[in-house]
């Protein structure tokens, strides 16, 4: 008994020890104290895919789940973004922006981090799991979604997009973030005026956010993802009842479409982004997921690709 | 300096922490000098709040009791004030408020325990009491925490675009 309380305690005082340091980001970027990180290392791109010299049919910034610790890779390892510059050479896609940290510094490479990581072994992912609590809660969203839809903004820029040259702007998230894309959506419509289309992967968010200011949101889902469906249980802005939610709002003016991706998970060997899982017709989960999101992107923006169905 | 005392301003400052730090991220460009300053002036207010609690619980039972003893039979105990430092779980992201709140019902509950005793009334109307006075002294600083925050927003720089 003394051992599990032990264990409890422990588990919480860490909770609130990663709580607060998840927070002092958020501050410490909305006080001034430091400012947002706009350079890449060496070696890393802004955007790849479609060549830099002419317009792209639209730039493709993928927000990643809690995995994400690095500019480069994810808990994928990058997998999804390489099969969808695969199969869309006419995007450009960005795939550096750190949806979980408001000052754009991945958090691998922290050193308290490093420090914390290798004396407690606190799993990384904690960090970005209490980073999506502090961009769904009303009183830390605003600055949250103006410091990530500015990061991204930036990262655009750096890219290639030049704000008011109408080339489409996709947001694609994965899980956590989903609550991230959909509240930068208003930072992004007032700094890029471009159109803006959202792409949400087994998305968890709390039904917040201006839908109204974006041109469309695919939701990807299927019936076997349970965290998917923890977030529409847990947000009460995401119930029928609460009418006038963001998320309600825009389901009512028919701004949202349900794909399903039966019958993956929202994770592991079953999971949207497996390349192990095959379907009847022979391609991966994998596979299905980026033909998915490219055919609905070439639905509404191809230019030089002719339009594929709808996988 | 005794231990309640010292309890009592580490959970005020506990409490300060967890309302001032959602604030200053509502208000971005506050000066370190200016969130320092709230943070010990909400130590002390807080700190204080906490210290009546006990106090004012004991005047609602004297109310209520058919025939109270003399004197004030209910005061913090190291063990009793103890869980009031981890107050600034209010900061907690998303589920902050509702953590705060189960910190709160804990420690009231603790409370009348010892209120029943001294005061010769039932559990439920002791619970009842601390219940009461806790509600009026947060809704009595909460007053106050917004009248300070809308005098000083005058005049204060809007935050940029």
């Amino acid at each position: 008994m003394n051992d599990l309380l032990f264990w409890i305690g422990g588990l919480g005082l860490a909770l609130i020890a990663e709580a607060l340091l998840a927070r002092h980001e958020l501050l410490a970027y909305g006080a001034g104290w430091r400012a947002s990180a706009t350079k890449l290392p060496e070696g890393v791109p802004y955007a790849r895919g479609a060549d830099p010299d002419r317009p792209p049919d639209a730039y493709l910034v993928y927000l990643d789940g809690i995995g994400k610790f690095r500019f480069r890779d994810s808990r994928d390892g990058g997998r999804l973004v390489r099969a969808l510059l695969d199969r869309a050479p006419e995007l450009r896609v960005l795939g550096q922006v750190q949806p979980y940290s408001p000052l754009a510094e991945p958090l691998a490479g922290r050193p308290v981090w490093a420090w914390v990581r290798r004396r407690v072994g606190l799993p990384l992912f904690l960090h970005n799991v209490m980073q999506t609590f502090v961009a769904a809660d009303h009183r830390y969203r605003p600055l949250y979604s103006r410091a990530v839809g500015s990061q991204i903004a930036a990262q655009l820029r750096l890219a290639g997009h030049r704000p008011g040259s109408g080339v489409p702007v996709v947001l694609l998230s994965y899980s956590g973030g989903a609550q991230v894309a959909i509240g930068a959506v208003g930072e992004l419509d007032a700094r890029l005026h471009a159109p803006l289309l959202l792409i949400t992967l087994g998305g968890f968010h709390n039904g917040t956010g201006d839908l109204g200011r974006a041109q469309h949101l695919y939701r990807l889902t299927s019936a076997r993802d349970r965290i998917e469906r923890v977030g529409t249980w847990i947000f009460p802005q995401r119930w029928p009842l609460y009418r006038g939610s963001g998320w309600n709002r825009a389901r009512r003016a028919g701004k949202i479409t349900v794909h399903r991706l039966d019958p993956a998970t929202h994770v592991g060997p079953r999971g949207y982004i497996s390349p192990k899982t095959r379907l009847p017709d022979g391609r991966t989960h994998l596979d299905r997921t980026a033909d998915t999101v490219v055919a609905l992107i070439r639905a509404r923006y191809s230019t030089s690709t002719a339009t594929d169905p709808l996988p | 300096m005794s231990p309640v005392v010292v309890l009592l301003l580490v959970a005020g400052l506990s409490e300060a922490a967890g309302r001032v730090l959602p604030l200053a991220a509502r208000r971005p460009g506050a000066p370190r000098g200016y969130v320092a300053g709230l943070l010990l002036l909400g130590a002390f207010v807080d700190g204080a709040v906490f210290a009546l609690w006990p106090l004012t619980a004991w005047t609602l039972a004297e109310l209520v009791a058919a025939d109270p003893p003399p004197g004030t039979g209910l005061a913090w105990t190291p063990g009793l004030a103890a869980p009031l430092a981890l107050s600034a779980v209010l900061a907690f992201p998303l589920l902050g408020p509702l953590f705060h709140l189960l910190l709160l019902i804990g420690v009231g509950a603790g409370l009348a325990e010892p209120l029943a005793a001294a005061a010769g009334i039932g559990w439920w109307t002791a619970a009842g009491c601390v219940a009461l006075a806790g509600v009026g002294l947060g809704a009595a600083v909460e007053a106050v925490r917004r009248l300070v925050m809308a005098i000083s927003a005058i005049g204060a720089p809007r935050p940029a675009a």
